[in-house]
């Protein structure tokens, strides 16, 4: 029997109109349902959450009060904090105190300002690389790698400069101006600075060619400031014997990170070349250093390489450790490089040799790059393991941060202090790696946006 | 020779330059290669054999047989003061091998457990195992040994304060002592029974595979076997008259005397070794059973087999190939970074050989050239088994 309504929305059309849906039951959100979800689920998942509670409240406890509640924050000397809290809290002051020569090694006191002048100056130099509207990034990045390490080693070591270190000098901060100079144009203007330099000096109707010189004679003007800037600057001579700390950790991963990434393609290159010579060299290279442990490098290097140069020719420490550090590196690389290389398709190498490119052009623009981008995480990987991997170089006798914090224990006012100036460093350890590798996951998000379906 | 020939004459014949001949240039390269290896090679050679002649230094391996005037702390085999360098090199190996061998087996322990514990749908037992792993993967191995040392193994109490545990293992800033076995007339038959036990095992965990291939009937032969290697020694042990006594280490004037001990320097070290590397086999775990897509666990589940037997046999399998080739390279790394050990002076192969021995006789190059050998060989055979082990594994696709 058709009832009443239904008959008088007839002529109407009929239009499914949902009901709003109801709110889910309490029991299925908010934190109570979350817990139940996540850490209650089972009578054997709530006992591992109690457990778990126990580990971190115990853990936590422990390690707050020793650092912070009941640590000792100032005091003269190692007796005065013992005499005060025992072993029960940190004592601070010491590590306090030495903060200076943690950082900085035996660096003279005074001229400090250089070692921070020259990391300002890489934090400014690359800067641009973050700006929105910087077209030249890439050049602005090679310039970094390439160019910056001279100013940068005049900043740490100083002394005497002969012509060709002027120049090489020079040529760095003609870059860093460059850099700069190119971010500004290239944001207000979007012209290059070579370009931007053209059209100040004359108008857009000259021809191409009257427009380039006027370019290059702007890079000339530059580099001719740049090194009459350079042949004034005098610093004093600080031998590498005083570098310690942070800094000397920091320049040794430094080099090692900017010489393994080109090293290493080089030897993968090598490796899979169809020159048997060259791979053979390639992975006996690759292998001998991939197979033993960094330590007996750097002893080899350090007893060796006195041996292996001409008579009377001393090396550096630093240079024997730094050389060492370098090739472990790059054998390590090379392997990454190579397993990168592996996954690259034979299409691509294919699809480039049909548009005409050669070996070289070919690698360069099309292979590289997909390998390189595959490879990030792990290549990130591998440069974290190289800084932390510098702290061996504490063992031959070289004062990085790791043998500048051994130092406080030694310290006959902090003597047996040890595990504050660990605790400090590891945090700073810690906190460089675990940075390294976010940048690392967020470069990879990034980057394989494009690939992602 | 013939095929160069044929391909510059080829070259020749196209009138294209010789210049752009890809055979050619390799040559070329090669040759090139060669003569800046061989002259590069030829200068350190000739600068080091002046250098050693203005040294008054002598190469070759005679000092073998020297005696090595110094003792070590801590020998796995036996040595005395006064035997040879080779006897040193010996030393260092087992004493190397030992670490490698203790450290191994905790890595992997406790790797498995935070590597399954990092995939619980618990969230504070996640989150624990993730923040353990990026804690301790993040800092210095060296830091990680010196801190265990320095902060912990060197300040514990003097023998008389030891840490004891049931009045058989004790702890103290001397070392770690525990009771030593002492086999007694008979024990051998307990070894015997041991071995027939894993014999039949093996046996039995063959012919229950080739039956459950065969009529699909199964077979609990892991427990049987279990039951095997446990009960038949323990059985044969109690029978023979429990022919084993233990030397238990006890407090004699101001140290530990009887027992078996080692030195704090060895206990911080196997602590954070294995500590360190547990932090990246637990990563590996957690990719290789991620590894495995969840399709195969539904598929499974479907086919109504029970949650234990998909870990075994559809789970585990798959993920194996995928943990076991960067496992074995972890206990490569692990091996090699136990030679951190002369930080903190455990007489490890790096620490007397490349150390101790190289200082005192002054034979950089042998000395040297032994070390990098043995770590070779070690890298070399074990990616020698891990390619057997591959070709086995690997899925054969049709």
């Amino acid at each position: 029997m058709p009832d009443e309504s239904r008959l008088a929305t007839a002529d109407r059309p009929l239009v499914f109109a949902p009901k709003p849906s109801r709110a889910p039951p309490s029991s299925a959100i908010g934190p109570i349902a979350w817990m139940r979800a996540n850490l209650f689920s089972s009578v054997s998942n709530a006992l591992l959450t109690l457990l778990g509670a126990y580990i971190v409240i115990v853990v936590f406890a422990a390690i707050i009060n020793w650092a912070l509640v009941d640590a000792v924050w100032e005091a003269s000397n190692r007796r005065e904090c013992l005499d005060k809290v025992g072993r029960a809290g940190a004592c601070w002051p010491g590590v306090i105190a030495w903060i200076p020569n943690l950082l900085y090694g035996l660096y003279p006191k005074d001229q400090v300002w250089r070692i921070n002048a020259a990391f300002l100056m890489l934090v400014v130099w690359a800067l641009p690389l973050w700006l929105p509207g910087v077209r030249s990034k890439l050049a602005i990045g090679l310039s970094a790698v390439l160019l910056y390490p001279f100013p940068a080693s005049y900043f740490f070591h100083g002394g005497e400069q002969d012509l060709l270190w002027t120049a090489l000098i020079a040529l760095g901060l003609a870059a860093f101006a460059w850099v700069w100079l190119t971010t500004f144009s290239e944001r207000f203007t979007g012209l290059s600075f070579g370009a931007f330099v053209a059209r100040v000096t004359g108008d857009a109707e000259q021809p191409e060619e009257s427009a380039r010189l006027r370019a290059r004679i702007g890079y000339a003007v530059l580099y001719l400031a740049a090194l009459a800037l350079a042949a004034q600057w005098s610093l004093s001579e600080v031998p590498t014997r005083y570098w310690g700390g942070l800094f000397l950790t920091l320049v040794i991963s430094g080099i090692g990170i900017t010489f393994s990434l080109p090293a290493g393609v080089m030897l993968a290159l090598g490796r899979r070349s169809h020159m048997p010579f060259i791979s053979l060299c390639s992975t006996a290279f690759i292998e001998l250093f991939r197979s033993v442990p960094l330590i007996t490098i750097l002893f080899m290097f350090n007893t060796m390489l006195p041996l292996f140069l001409p008579v009377g020719v001393e090396v550096n420490r630093l240079v024997r450790a730094i050389v060492a550090v370098c090739l472990f590196a790059a054998a390590y690389m090379a392997e990454i490089v190579r397993g990168g290389l592996q996954a690259i398709l034979r299409g691509q190498y294919e699809a480039a040799a049909a548009v005409g490119l050669g070996f070289w052009q070919s690698t360069a623009l099309v292979i590289m790059p997909q390998a390189l981008r595959i490879m990030i995480p792990t290549i990130v990987g591998n440069f974290i393991g190289l800084f932390k991997d510098t702290t061996l170089v504490s063992i031959i006798g070289l004062f990085d941060l790791l043998s500048m914090a051994r130092a406080v224990g030694e310290d006959t006012t902090w003597l047996g202090l040890f595990l504050e100036p660990f605790f400090f460093i590891t945090l700073i350890y810690f906190v460089f790696c675990f940075l390294m590798s976010q940048y690392s996951l967020n470069l990879e998000r990034r980057l394989g946006a494009g690939q992602r379906r | 020779m013939t095929a160069a020939t044929q391909r510059s004459a080829a070259g020749a014949s196209r009138t294209t330059s010789i210049v752009n001949d890809a055979f050619v240039r390799g040559v070329f390269y090669q040759l090139l290669t060669a003569a800046i290896l061989v002259g590069g090679l030829w200068y350190l050679v000739s600068n080091t054999i002046e250098n050693l002649s203005q040294r008054g230094m002598a190469a070759g391996f005679d000092f073998l047989g020297y005696s090595a005037g110094f003792n070590i702390v801590f020998t796995l085999i036996p040595y005395r003061e006064g035997d040879s360098y080779l006897r040193v090199f010996q030393v260092g190996i087992a004493n190397t091998l030992l670490v490698a061998a203790i450290g191994i087996v905790l890595a992997t322990a406790i790797g498995l457990v935070m590597g399954l514990a990092r995939l619980s749908t618990n969230w504070l037992i996640r989150n624990l195992a993730r923040w353990y792993v990026e804690v301790l993967r993040n800092t210095p191995l060296l830091l990680q040994i010196i801190a265990w040392y320095f902060g912990f193994f060197n300040l514990l109490p003097v023998p008389r304060q030891s840490i004891e545990w049931g009045g058989t293992f004790f702890l103290n800033n001397r070392g770690f002592y525990f009771p030593a076995p002492v086999p007694q007339d008979g024990f051998g038959w307990t070894g015997v029974a041991l071995g027939l036990g894993i014999v039949a095992a093996v046996a039995i965990h063959r012919w229950a595979r080739r039956r459950l291939e065969a009529t699909g009937r199964s077979f609990p032969s892991v427990l049987v076997g279990t039951g095997l290697v446990v009960l038949l020694p323990t059985a044969t042990f109690l029978l023979t008259g429990s022919p084993l006594a233990w030397d238990i280490p006890a407090l004699r004037g101001f140290n530990f005397r009887g027992g078996l001990s080692v030195p704090p320097t060895f206990c911080a070290l196997i602590v954070a070794l294995s500590i360190y590397t547990s932090c990246f086999i637990a990563e590996i775990v957690r990719a290789g059973i991620q590894s495995v897509s969840h399709g195969q666990t539904e598929a499974a589940r479907a086919l109504g087999v029970k949650p234990a037997r998909i870990m075994r046999f559809v789970i585990l399998p798959q993920a194996l190939r995928v943990i076991v080739p960067p496992l074995i390279s972890q206990y490569l790394n692990l091996t090699k970074n136990s030679s951190l050990a002369i930080a903190i002076g455990f007489p490890d192969l790096v620490s007397v050989w490349m150390n101790t021995s190289l200082n005192q006789s002054g034979r950089a190059i042998p000395i040297v050239a032994m070390t990098m050998g043995f770590y070779c060989a070690v890298s070399l055979t074990v990616s020698l088994l891990m390619n057997l082990y591959n070709r086995r594994v690997q899925i054969t696709e049709r």
